[in-house]
């Protein structure tokens, strides 16, 4: 896109054309931009701009890349209380998102028990195929679950609900919101992980980058910590099924011309929008209690294999949701910003993070590819001023899975990740192959970018010791 | 005909058949292509779906696999199926498994069914 201008080192601009509300604002360098040119992704941008009501700009993050309607790395905010929300730019996979967890020991103290711990997870952690593993929760827990999130699962540790993200739960949730069908998808699927990106990976903290902040963060180099990655299963992939096709058959009612039909939308103050509001809150509760249920399942294998007391040891670093809609003020305005595969990364102040984090802002996990590494940021006050509040998500996707098949086997790939002394549990080698590094941008050229533009800075950098797949 | 199209980061897939029937046909060959493993018992399910025009009806159909692979564990092998204007209906065969949970939706993005210069053709972007 030749019409991109460079505004600073890191951020460029598509002025608004064609339909186009806002320009187009992307975070990347030189070599970054170059691939995002590569594929869909800034005509998807473009796309986000046309929405009603948005404002300021349709913004990508330098792990953006070619999705759906919405590119995937991409963030917009729409001015309340008439812009418009739209389900796609949350995603199917509402509130997929990332925690982390810090056990009380450091690599040379696991030893020759990484493989034992990485085997356990992978039997307490099941992906979600056929029946195995799956407990089914009888409609009124899971009305609790939709409603109050972890808070509604038995046992729950106050600690780990305050080191999440809106403390586990969206306000406005209603059940009622939410379809039979969506019940019936994903009532016996809690505590599951899923297909594709998603993971549990055993990692190790390879370097301190801001000492002071790991520490507040209760993070030490050489640390072994735990990284979940998953989200509200088939109940959210329902739930935006079902609203993306109820805001489709009502467009034209609304009058909303739209260069794609999965950018389906309505006004946030309409019947639609605040139903749709509402189903999304209770699957991003739904997601929340998943990873308080993945979670516990990690400490129950690092109990059977490490013992009782390193799996009450185990805390919960934070817990960040990177597909969601949030209603927030910025810049004295009401907005619902769409984060979709987007992490918010508020700055030190802000009382939406846990007290004991106030001071350093808040947590936010990177996750990189299989194999490589993955980095724990703080928020900074450049993305309020420059992003709402929003950071990365991830690597993000350059090759396609059927270019990563081409390029890597499974079983090759599984070879070399365990010659590094990495253990791998993943029952699909064709789907071992879909995830392979070389399919991911460089997450340190990512995170970088991110810092630069001051949106977030680098805490920690964790290098994977194991990973199960689904 | 189905065939997986390069995207960076879901599944598109683009069908071809002789009928509206045979691109929904070939649509559950490629689903079941991504899900894998049905070699339990034999099942059968009655369909009736119905869309606001056909490419969504195309939405519908594969979404109601998907439905049947993550709460009956159904991984397809067949069907016989009628298309009447924007309506399906019959009968979907296949075996219970253990389907891999990977496609999450079918989405609307550059969605679309119809007939072309005598032939039936479909693409549908899965989210994965």
């Amino acid at each position: 896109m030749s019409e991109l201008v460079r505004i600073d080192e890191t951020t460029w601009e598509l002025p608004a054309r064609e339909g186009m509300r806002v320009p187009a604002r992307v975070f990347a360098d030189d070599e970054i931009l170059a691939e995002i040119e590569g594929d869909l992704s800034l005509d998807q941008l473009c796309n986000v701009a046309t929405l009603p009501g948005v404002v300021e700009a349709a913004i990508a993050m330098p792990d953006i890349h070619q999705g759906y309607g919405f590119p995937v790395g991409g963030v917009a905010a729409t001015e309340l209380p008439d812009g418009v929300v739209s389900p796609g730019g949350v995603g199917y996979d509402i509130n997929c998102g990332v925690r982390l967890l810090a056990l009380p020991l450091s690599e040379p103290e696991l030893g020759d028990r990484r493989e034992a711990l990485v085997h356990e997870i992978s039997r307490a952690v099941p992906a979600g195929a056929g029946k195995h593993g799956r407990r089914a929760l009888a409609p009124t827990a899971l009305d609790a679950v939709l409603h109050d999130g972890p808070r509604a699962l038995p046992g729950v540790r106050e600690d780990d609900v305050e080191r999440t993200e809106s403390r586990g739960r969206l306000e406005g949730a209603d059940p009622a919101a939410v379809s039979e069908r969506a019940r019936l998808r994903g009532h016996d699927q809690l505590g599951t992980m899923g297909s594709g990106n998603h993971f549990v990976e055993l990692q190790v903290v390879e370097q301190l980058l801001d000492e002071a902040s790991a520490r507040t963060f209760g993070l030490a180099a050489g640390q072994v910590t735990v990284l979940v990655h998953s989200g509200s299963r088939g109940l959210g992939h329902q739930v935006c099924t079902d609203y993306v096709k109820l805001m489709d058959a009502q467009l034209a009612r609304y009058r909303i011309h739209l260069p794609d039909r999965q950018l389906a939308c309505a006004p946030a103050s309409s019947v639609e929008g605040r139903r749709y509001l509402a189903a999304m809150a209770a699957a991003a509760n739904f997601a929340w209690a998943n990873r308080q249920a993945i979670a516990d399942g990690v400490r129950r294998a690092v109990a059977a294999v490490l013992g009782a007391d390193v799996a009450r040891g185990t805390e919960q670093v934070y817990d960040v949701a990177h597909n969601v809609a949030k209603v927030e003020t910025h810049g004295g305005r009401r907005v619902c910003v769409h984060r979709k595969g987007a992490t918010r990364a508020f700055p030190a102040g802000s009382d939406e993070i846990p007290a004991a984090y106030r001071d350093v802002g808040q947590p936010v996990f990177i996750p990189g590819s299989m194999g490589t590494a993955s980095f724990v940021l703080a928020g900074e006050p450049g993305a309020l001023e420059r992003s709402f509040g929003t950071t990365c998500h991830g690597a993000g996707r350059r090759l396609s899975r059927t270019a990563a098949r081409k390029r890597v086997q499974g079983s090759e790939l599984r070879r070399e990740l365990e010659a590094r002394g990495i253990v791998v549990r993943c029952p699909s080698p064709k789907g071992l192959a879909e995830e392979a590094p070389l399919a991911y941008k460089d997450v340190d050229r990512v995170v970088r970018v991110v810092e630069q533009a001051g949106l977030a800075r680098r805490v920690a950098r964790l290098t994977p010791l194991g990973v199960v797949k689904g | 005909m189905y065939r997986f199209v390069e995207h960076t980061a879901e599944l598109e897939v683009e069908l071809e058949a002789g009928s509206a029937e045979g691109v929904l046909l070939e649509a559950l060959h490629a689903f079941a292509d991504l899900v894998d493993g049905g070699d339990g018992e034999k099942l059968e399910r009655q369909v009736v779906l119905s869309a606001g025009d056909l490419p969504a009806l195309l939405a519908a159909w594969l979404d109601e696999l998907l439905f049947l692979a993550e709460t009956e564990q159904l991984v397809p092998d067949g069907a016989e199926l009628r298309v009447a204007g924007t309506t399906v209906e019959g009968v979907v065969r296949g075996r219970r498994g253990e389907p891999r949970p990977l496609v999450k939706a079918v989405t609307l993005h550059r969605l679309r069914f119809g007939p072309r210069d005598g032939v039936w053709t479909g693409r549908v972007v899965l989210d994965v």
